[in-house]
């Protein structure tokens, strides 16, 4: 665990009547997603009665509370705050090894319906931008907008692109796409407006409740190449 | 016991309090829209407060009884009719077999509720049998499943009438005020001062694209001191996010559970119902308020149902 850990400068504000946030400076960085996820962690082992869900993003961790259950809901943050960094650098019990979830994509053009036209925008050939997606390790920043679906970055500058200004009224479970610095799956048919380079075989979310979402922040993703062949062969999404 | 439908209206679902626990991987809370009524519904019928109901909207399917049932409505009124006979709201009543249940004409609200003595069986998914994508449909049948003593036991009331005074509190409360409270948010203080001083003071009314993710807010284009990106960040029930059209979006329990929008405030719990109540063609103005007062009148009114 790195140094960071007990410089890191939590502050508190109340989200209306009925949650907390914690929040770090506002940025996108593998370390503040490395603390979120620590304090995260605390919280969990702490089984607070009361709290009925933790929700960590980028640079904040906010809890949802029962009224009934906790009085005093910022004296409540900062104690909070006060035991966790009074547990110094302590390995939390069950910290897993963060090891890499490996992802295959097929990038054919049929599934990867926005690669002809970002590759001519970039200037770069299709071959290239799926060399440079597959290259990166990515790190799952947050998980919302449907279930399942991960925020994961950062996507390298040279294939960065913005969301098309008119989001697609259907795009396929399993498509994975561009917004700016980010990447993302879909885990079921929706709407949506990220560029969309190709599709992935693998179920991202399954509605069994010991399955649910393949990703949770601060997992680490890399993505790997595959034909169609073996997508046809490998796909567990409606298609 | 059974009920079932006989046609579907257009947005009616199975609600409960919730599904918590989950958003963290997206999953949103859903849950009742308009809170206080579906509590009040179940008590009056004597089910525990957070027991799973019918939560419709207009036009609202219509029902057959398969057997005589205890049922109470609350919530909007539209205009319930008992066969061909119109009934009372906010009050037990028997039905018998194969009586049908219409509803007539959005009057008054929303949202209303249909509670039925006894627990809807229905498959839960994540501790809550709340409907998330789905909607109860036509020819959809549900089992009414007799409280077992546990349950009994929390309810508050058994076959005892819940008390008058306190029916006419809730319904004055979600009906009755123009006065929607709300907490200031992260990026309060990221609107320009002229933003600031038409919230508080020009009316709101409800945009007809309001449903159970969100209500669209209609009233004076708010802005930003300085065009800003925000990362983002958990929301809840009751977040006002700030569009980049200037109009303000206050979400509702089908929510996405982060957002990045700028946050200015939170609707209070306590005045969500009347919020979700609200037809557009009434107005109403929005006013600042705290956290200490928001939770002692959420506590109070939590403990006339107990």
């Amino acid at each position: 665990m790195s140094k960071l850990f007990s410089n890191f400068n939590w502050k508190v504000q109340a989200l209306g009547d009925h949650a907390i946030q914690f929040y770090l400076p506002a940025m996108m960085d593998p370390r503040v997603i490395g603390e979120i996820k620590n304090f995260n962690d605390f919280i969990v082992l702490e089984e607070i009665k009361g709290i009925k869900d933790i929700i960590p993003s980028y640079h904040s961790l906010t809890l949802i509370y029962d009224i009934e259950q906790i009085d005093e809901p910022i004296v409540f943050a900062n104690n909070l705050i006060g035991k966790y960094k009074g547990q110094g650098e302590v390995e939390l019990p069950n910290k897993e090894v963060n090891k890499i979830i490996e992802v295959p994509v097929c990038y054919d053009e049929n599934f990867g319906i926005d690669l002809i036209n970002m590759s001519s925008k970039l200037n770069l050939s299709i071959t290239e931008i799926i060399k440079i997606h597959t290259q990166n390790i990515y790190q799952v920043y947050c998980l919302g907008f449907m279930p399942g679906f991960a925020y994961m970055g950062e996507v390298s500058s040279k294939i960065q692109f913005p969301r098309h200004p008119q989001p697609r009224q259907n795009v396929s479970a399993g498509s994975v796409g561009i917004a700016g610095a980010q990447t993302g799956i879909y885990p079921m048919h929706s709407p949506g407006g990220w560029q969309i380079i190709g599709r992935t075989p693998v179920k991202i979310f399954d509605k069994d409740p010991k399955v649910l979402s393949k990703f949770k922040m601060g997992d680490q993703i890399k993505f790997y190449p595959i034909t169609r062949a073996e997508f046809d062969k490998l796909n567990q999404n409606e298609l | 016991m059974s009920i079932q439908i006989i046609k579907q209206g257009i947005m009616d679902t199975l609600q409960d309090k919730g599904r918590y626990g989950f958003q963290h991987i997206g999953i949103p809370s859903c849950g009742y829209l308009d809170y206080l009524s579906a509590q009040l519904s179940n008590v009056i019928v004597g089910n525990p407060k957070d027991a799973p109901i019918f939560e419709l909207h207009f036009p609202a399917s219509s029902f057959i009884f398969k057997e005589d049932q205890t049922i109470c409505i609350s919530g909007a009124n539209f205009v319930p009719v008992l066969n061909d006979k119109s009934v009372a709201m906010n009050t037990a009543m028997h039905v018998c077999k194969n009586d049908t249940l219409h509803f007539m004409q959005p009057l008054l609200g929303k949202t209303c509720y249909l509670a039925i003595k006894g627990n809807i069986d229905s498959s839960s998914w994540l501790n809550s049998k709340s409907d998330f994508i789905s909607q109860i449909k036509t020819n959809d049948q549900f089992n009414i499943i007799v409280w077992d003593a546990e349950n009994k036991k929390n309810s508050p009331l058994s076959d005892e009438k819940f008390e008058s005074s306190i029916i006419d509190n809730i319904q004055k409360h979600i009906f009755n005020s123009n006065e929607i409270r709300f907490i200031p948010g992260p990026q309060w203080n990221d609107l320009s001062t002229e933003s600031i001083s038409n919230i508080l003071k020009q009316p709101f009314y409800t945009s007809l694209n309001s449903n159970r993710m969100g209500y669209k807010l209609k009233g004076p284009s708010l802005q930003l001191l300085e065009e800003k990106t925000y990362l983002s960040s958990a929301v809840t029930r009751g977040t006002m996010q700030l569009l980049p059209s200037g109009e303000v979006i206050v979400l509702m329990a089908n929510h996405q559970t982060i957002g990045g929008y700028a946050n200015i405030g939170q609707i209070i719990l306590v005045d969500l119902p009347k919020l979700v109540q609200h037809k557009s063609d009434t107005l109403f103005h929005l006013n600042l308020t705290n956290v200490a007062t928001a939770h002692s009148e959420y506590k109070q009114m939590q403990q006339w149902f107990s």
